[in-house]
């Protein structure tokens, strides 16, 4: 269960120490069920922390986000840790992050948060619109507690749990330094139903489904930049010379600009659904995403994230890996 | 020009009217509303609370050919000047937003991509009744049924529409609907003067905006900047569905022989934005750019234009993945210049 | 609107001669060009400290500062160092190649107003580059203005832009020049350090003088503190900025310092306007 006390007191204690840089973790948002990520670095602001079902950010998106300045003349790099708290899905990011050596293991302080499935925000805001007082839920056995201004309410866990949750395997992180309340069972068989419906379909009927959806693509860019492992300091699809995609916004242009991240994203995916929450345009990327999830690990029984002494998918060669797709 | 009235079993015609031009109404377009062409009737739906994109896409379209050339060649071709265009259901904040972006693209020199587009286009608004959870409209200069930048004016009275010629291409408008319309009664008047009211009364959120121009200067320094911004991702979610930005890069793009240079939109939001081939970039991390943001529509656009270049839509807000908040950002650099 | 009013519109100039100023990974390559269009040709007129959006159709634009002053004659120059897409394909043109010009954009050192002065420019690297014209348009009209005291520096003597120009310049009597490299050389026989410090040899009196200065923002900033040791007042410093921009006449946003606009109200900015500018020297 989750204990706020508990989180409060380390999250006090973590960022006195001398050496954190600072702490990651969620606070309320402005209004409704909004939350944003808080960045902590003063005893006093523990107070602010949340950990409830509205805690959807992945924040290991943030380790590699900050800006890497030169260190002034004379000055020393600061090599102070991030504290960062983690659900299950974001601690595999970690994870990741670290078996791809794109951060170091001693830059990092992971604090678990076992975690028993997020709200769908879309769909809470659809069920109760229009409220504008930052909103208090708790889980509750099979449901979310939602604390409206005029008295709680209690709506089965089912009609309101965020997609990527609805099959989690890995509701406990996989790592941390330190785990702040009891595991939870994991509920999910990794099943994917989007997936599959979208296989039934003909290839005609595969591309339609996502032409209309690349065609309202607004490049915004949010996907990849709250992707935790889309964190190269110069994108491949940013880039002028060579210019791999053009900036014009069409059909042709954004879906190679989505194929392309999706194809980057192979055995690295760590499905924390992060892409298709920060979409404005609602796109359903993650079925991009997790079709490719399911063919890794179909194919070759791998998953990423959840060893940190493992080596990435790409460079993880077995002879006996299939090859038939090889033409 | 009076208030004319136009019954809900006449809109078909009144639709058919509009057709003669280029007819944009709200439609969705993969999983989301925006402003495009109909091709039938049957597409004009304007129940709606507002698109997700602003209708700026259509006189300011994400991407624009500024002129064409074929590959080793120097002759430039202009594309075609602009068809004429009537977007109907267009929401008044967004209207107002858009006598912001003409007066940056008239200024000095004329723009006249976005000018001769502006001049074609016949712009029908359709009055607020639901506003949006942050809507602010009424904090910046406008309301449900502000009239900038609109040339005719509906609001929906339940049994038909209170149509409100606003300039001469909404008069002309009433005036080939003919028949379609009857003289709006005074009690018409009346009820949509309590429609607009009522639409007023439901928005909640708003900001006192007196001083903050200077405000933010005093506040250039401040430490709210980092605080505000450590939790952005640094997308263009905000910058790019905001009816008043309008910011743009240029680009060659060539396709086998043919090649172009166009406009696309840009954001203030990205890294590449101000980043010189130096490598040096004046705007170096979020906090920058966060501040620049927040001061151009605050401060800058002010001093230059005086106006605020804001509406009030709520888009910024509704569509932060971190729940950045301009109102919380203003409300916080109010208490702090205190 | 007539097609030839449209501001993104350039024109067709022909390159009629290229020489480098500088070799090297970040080159700096001068192109000397002449409008296909005789009209354009007689019209053109720019000021110097103005710049031109210059480009290669289908790769792209580029926003050069004018190197040369319209003194010299019917014909443009800019000086470009090879640093990304659109200057690695200008640096590819020969004479004879077509590419695009349009502008001149911004305002331009007050040359006019300084009829009368002393004029001291201080220069590093490329940064000379704007500074040319001044220096070209005074030797042009050397009778209307006071000593003309030119301070340049690069990180080598290879790095030094315009070198035959200086030295048919130290021909002449009335051309006070001073040049400076980072780093010593063999044979170098002139002042060895950054340009700031030399600036502070040369030790100049601001007494009925107007100092310019341009080049890296670093050298930019030490400069502008070694002028005010020197006692300039902030209405007698002058200098351009340099930002990313695309459009050049104020519409594209991106090149703003505060509520200015580098390509409209700028480049050129007296350290008296650019003190109250919060991100002037970002």
């Amino acid at each position: 269960m989750v204990d706020l006390e508990k989180l409060k007191n380390v999250a006090k204690d973590t960022v006195s120490r001398e050496d954190v840089k600072y702490l990651i973790g969620w606070r309320q948002g402005t209004y409704g069920f909004r939350v944003s990520p808080l960045f902590m670095t003063e005893p006093e602001d523990a107070d602010k922390l949340i950990f409830s079902p509205l805690c959807v950010n992945n924040l290991a998106t943030y380790l590699t986000l900050a800006e890497k300045l030169p260190v002034p003349r004379g000055a020393e790099p600061d090599t102070r840790k991030v504290a960062l708290m983690v659900k299950g899905c974001d601690s595999r990011a970690v994870v990741q992050q670290l078996i791809e050596k794109g951060i170091e293991r001693e830059s990092v302080l992971v604090i678990g948060c076992p975690c028993q499935g997020v709200l769908d925000l879309e769909k809470v805001e659809e069920k109760f619109p229009g409220i504008h007082s930052p909103v208090d839920v708790q889980w509750g056995d099979d449901k979310f507690i939602i604390n409206l201004p005029d008295g709680p309410q209690e709506v089965p866990r089912e009609e309101l749990l965020a997609k990527k949750c609805l099959n989690c395997r890995y509701p406990n992180p996989v790592m941390s330094d330190v785990m702040l309340w009891e595991e939870v069972e994991a509920w999910g068989n990794g099943e994917y139903a989007d997936v599959k419906e979208l296989e039934e379909k003909d290839s005609q009927a595969r591309w339609s489904f996502w032409q209309d959806k690349f065609e309202s693509c607004i490049r915004c860019y949010a996907c990849r930049n709250a992707c935790p492992m889309c964190y190269c300091e110069d994108c491949v699809l940013d880039r002028l010379n060579p210019q791999w995609i053009y900036r014009s916004n069409n059909i042709s242009e954004n879906t190679v600009f989505h194929l392309a991240r999706a194809f980057h994203l192979v055995g690295r995916c760590i499905e924390c659904g992060e892409c298709e929450r920060v979409c404005p345009m609602g796109l359903p990327l993650m079925t991009l995403n997790r079709k490719l999830v399911k063919e890794v690990r179909d194919k070759y029984d791998f998953e990423p994230g959840l060893d940190p002494e493992s080596k990435p998918f790409q460079s993880s060669y077995r002879p006996d890996d299939q090859e038939d797709f090889i033409l | 020009m009076d208030s004319k009235k136009l019954t809900k079993d006449k809109f078909g015609g009144f639709i058919d009217l509009l057709s003669k031009q280029k007819l944009y109404v709200p439609q969705m377009a993969g999983e989301t509303l925006r402003f495009a062409p109909v091709d039938s009737k049957d597409e004009v739906n304007l129940v709606f609370s507002n698109t997700a994109v602003p209708p700026k896409s259509v006189l300011f379209p994400q991407t624009e050919t500024l002129y064409e050339y074929e590959a080793g060649g120097t002759e430039m071709i202009i594309p075609e000047g602009p068809e004429e265009k009537v977007l109907l259901g267009v929401r008044p904040c967004d209207a107002r937003a858009l006598t912001i972006v003409d007066k940056l693209f008239s200024w000095d020199i004329d723009d006249p991509y976005y000018l001769k587009k502006r001049e074609a286009t016949t712009i029908i608004g359709l009055a607020c009744q639901e506003p949006g959870i942050n809507c602010f409209c009424t904090s910046v200069g406008g309301g449900p049924a502000s009239t900038e930048g609109l040339d005719l004016l509906l609001t929906d009275l339940g049994e038909g529409y209170l149509l409100q010629p606003l300039t001469e291409k909404g008069e002309k408008l009433c005036q080939d609907a003919g028949e379609l319309l009857v003289d709006a009664a005074g009690e018409d008047n009346q009820a949509a003067d309590k429609v607009h009211q009522e639409a007023a009364e439901k928005i909640v959120r708003n900001i006192n905006v007196d001083g903050i121009p200077q405000k933010l200067e005093d506040l250039w320094e401040s430490p709210l900047w980092k605080k505000v911004s450590d939790a952005c991702l640094g997308c263009g979610a905000c910058t790019f569905l905001c009816p008043t930005c309008h910011c743009f890069d240029i680009q060659d793009e060539m396709e086998g022989f043919e090649g172009r240079r166009c406009r696309v939109w840009d954001s203030c939001m990205f890294k590449e934005y101000t980043l010189h081939t130096s490598g040096h970039n004046p705007r170096p991390t979020r906090r920058e750019r966060t501040r620049n943001r927040v001061n151009h529509k605050y401060s800058y656009f002010v001093k230059n234009f005086g106006t605020i270049a804001c509406v009030g839509c709520g888009r910024c807000i509704n569509n932060c993945p971190v729940n950045i908040d301009i109102l919380d950002i203003l409300s916080q650099v109010v208490k702090e210049a205190l | 609107m007539n097609d030839n009013l449209n501001p993104y519109k350039p024109e067709i100039v022909t390159v009629e001669d290229t020489w480098f100023e500088t070799q090297g990974d970040r080159a700096i390559k001068t192109l000397k060009v002449v409008f296909d269009d005789e009209e354009k040709r007689e019209s053109w007129e720019h000021r110097p400290g103005q710049c031109a959006m210059i480009g290669v159709l289908g790769v792209g634009e580029s926003m050069i500062s004018i190197s040369c002053s319209p003194t010299e004659g019917k014909f443009l120059r800019f000086s470009v160092m090879r640093a990304g897409k659109v200057t690695q394909a200008l640096h590819e043109l020969e004479p004879g190649d077509k590419m695009t010009v349009r502008g001149p954009y911004g305002n331009s050192f007050p040359v006019d107003d300084w009829k009368g002065k002393k004029i001291l420019t201080i220069g590093g690297g490329i940064g000379q580059a704007p500074l040319r014209p001044i220096i070209e348009y005074v030797k042009a009209n050397r009778g209307d203005y006071e000593d003309l005291t030119m301070i340049y520096g690069s990180r080598t003597s290879a790095d030094l832009c315009f070198k035959k120009e200086f030295e048919a310049m130290r021909e002449r009597d009335d051309v006070n020049i001073h040049l400076s490299i980072d780093i010593e050389e063999e044979g170098w026989p002139h002042y060895v350090g950054f340009v700031p410090s030399l600036l502070m040899e040369v030790n100049p009196s601001p007494e009925n003088t107007i100092a310019v200065t341009c080049g890296p923002p670093v050298m930019i900033n030490f400069v502008l503190q070694n002028l005010k040791k020197l006692n300039f007042a902030d209405e007698q410093i002058y200098t351009t900025l340099e930002n990313r921009m695309k459009c050049g006449f104020g519409k594209c946003g991106r090149c703003n310092v505060g509520n200015l606009y580098v390509c409209k109200d700028g480049p050129v900015f007296s350290y008296a306007t650019l003190k109250a500018v919060p991100e002037a020297f970002a």
